[in-house]
């Protein structure tokens, strides 16, 4: 309960809601779209030099590889669990439920961020390769989802030969997965020493950074949700929220198995529980440009990204301490 | 003055590179792109800050040239317009300098 109320009351869920009602009352503030695409590429280079740091100091073992390979093989699972959920219980066609299952087997790295913020706060301790498994675990989803969107009748909908070096190009050479990973073998190249250099920039103004962005963030979810939520109908919504549990405990099961501590564990749950709106949204336009945009977009930053933020958070980091060896 | 026609195509920024593509194979000489700020279609109404992944966002492309250039341009732009947001028009302008277009 301390946890959940700690979460909430923090400033970087407080600037977000902050964010989110001006949009909903429909509040004419704005941030620079150019401001607020370097305040993320910030975020993920100050995350990425960090998990490098801790790379450095010999972080990275065979149990670390063991839940890379675990993570992508719960990023490919996922969206075929979402896909048929959806299919199962709301009207949604079939290019649409695969193009909203992508987004729910990838990642968000805001929700990341805060993660680890909320972490931190709860006296547990990350390391840094998960970073690299967040990077990981952005492009699995894609793939999934194409395979299901080129069965049957979908495949009218899917990406026409022509777009295909472009869509390889989006879904891997995005801003997420090459400054993630970039930044992370700059960190752990440059190791400690190198960080204490670019510390004053990069560590301590992250907190502020992020207030600001998760600002950003919630007026671009309110005004999503206020152009969007018509096109969602309830078993839409109650799948934005339930789906982020049912990932969650699947990759609690992936935690258990792979030993980790309370920790990563609530890390990597937060990773299967978030949804992407940065670099699946992309792919999909080129890959489904018949899939619905305002279903996905607002569905994963409308409705799962708020509930991981403000609810999600607590319950996963009690479900790592559940399934972690010798976690209190 | 000399007349030709203008082509101006709004679409979703995803597709925009191949539809430049398309107007480059055409033979015209030239186009501009620019960002569309906000719209309404489709019982949906979009803004360019609502979405981090920009993948929502509409520009707008600009192309003068002949007749026979233009309609060269159609009909690969009626099938990117199939499967991709967008509207696309054409109409006759008046230039001064035909030998630009």
């Amino acid at each position: 309960m301390d946890i959940a109320l700690a979460t909430l009351l923090s400033p970087i869920v407080l600037f977000f809601l902050l964010g989110l009602a001006a949009a909903l009352l429909k509040s004419q503030m704005t941030i620079p779209e150019a401001f607020a695409k370097g305040l993320a590429i910030y975020l993920m280079m100050s995350i990425g030099l960090k998990g490098g740091v801790e790379i450095s100091k010999g972080d990275l073992g065979w149990d670390a590889g063991a839940v890379m390979i675990s993570a992508v093989a719960l990023s490919f699972l996922l969206p075929l669990i979402a896909y048929s959920l959806l299919r199962l219980t709301t009207r949604l066609n079939e290019i649409d439920a695969a193009a909203t299952a992508a987004h729910y087997g990838s990642i968000s790295i805001v929700t990341f961020v805060a993660a680890g913020q909320a972490i931190n706060a709860a006296g547990l301790q990350t390391s840094g390769y998960l970073v690299a498994v967040a990077a990981l675990m952005e492009v699995p989803a894609i793939i999934s989802a194409l395979i299901i969107a080129n069965r049957g009748q979908a495949k009218s909908g899917s990406v026409a030969g022509s777009e295909r070096g472009e869509l390889a190009r989006e879904v891997l050479l995005n801003a997420s997965v090459v400054v993630l990973l970039g930044s992370l073998v700059i960190g752990w190249i440059s190791g400690e020493q190198g960080m204490q250099r670019v510390a004053p920039f990069f560590v301590d103004p992250f907190q502020g950074v992020l207030c600001l962005f998760l600002l950003d963030m919630g007026l671009s979810a309110g005004r999503g949700l206020r152009n969007g939520w018509r096109q969602l109908g309830p078993g839409t919504i109650a799948f934005g929220l339930y789906m982020p549990i049912i990932s969650a405990i699947l990759a609690a099961g992936v935690a258990f198995l792979n030993g980790m501590s309370a920790g990563d564990a609530a890390l990597l749950i937060t990773l299967a529980a978030s949804a992407s709106y940065i670099a699946v949204p992309a792919a999909m336009r080129l890959a489904l440009p018949k899939a619905k945009p305002s279903i996905y977009l607002t569905l994963s930053l409308g409705i799962t990204f708020p509930f991981n933020l403000i609810l999600g958070l607590p319950i996963y980091i009690w479900l790592a301490r559940a399934v972690s060896p010798g976690a209190v | 003055m000399h007349t030709r026609l203008r082509l101006e195509l709004i679409i979703e920024r995803m597709a925009a590179k191949r539809a430049c593509s398309v107007l480059e194979a055409a033979g015209l000489t030239g186009y501009t792109v620019l960002p569309a700020i906000s719209g309404f279609g489709g019982a949906t109404r979009w803004n360019r800050d609502t979405d981090m992944s920009a993948s929502s966002d509409m520009v707008v492309i600009i192309s003068i040239g002949a007749d026979s250039q233009i309609r060269a341009a159609l009909t690969e732009l009626e099938g990117l317009l199939g499967s991709h947001i967008g509207v696309l028009t054409v109409g006759e302008v008046q230039v001064l300098r035909p030998h630009r277009f």
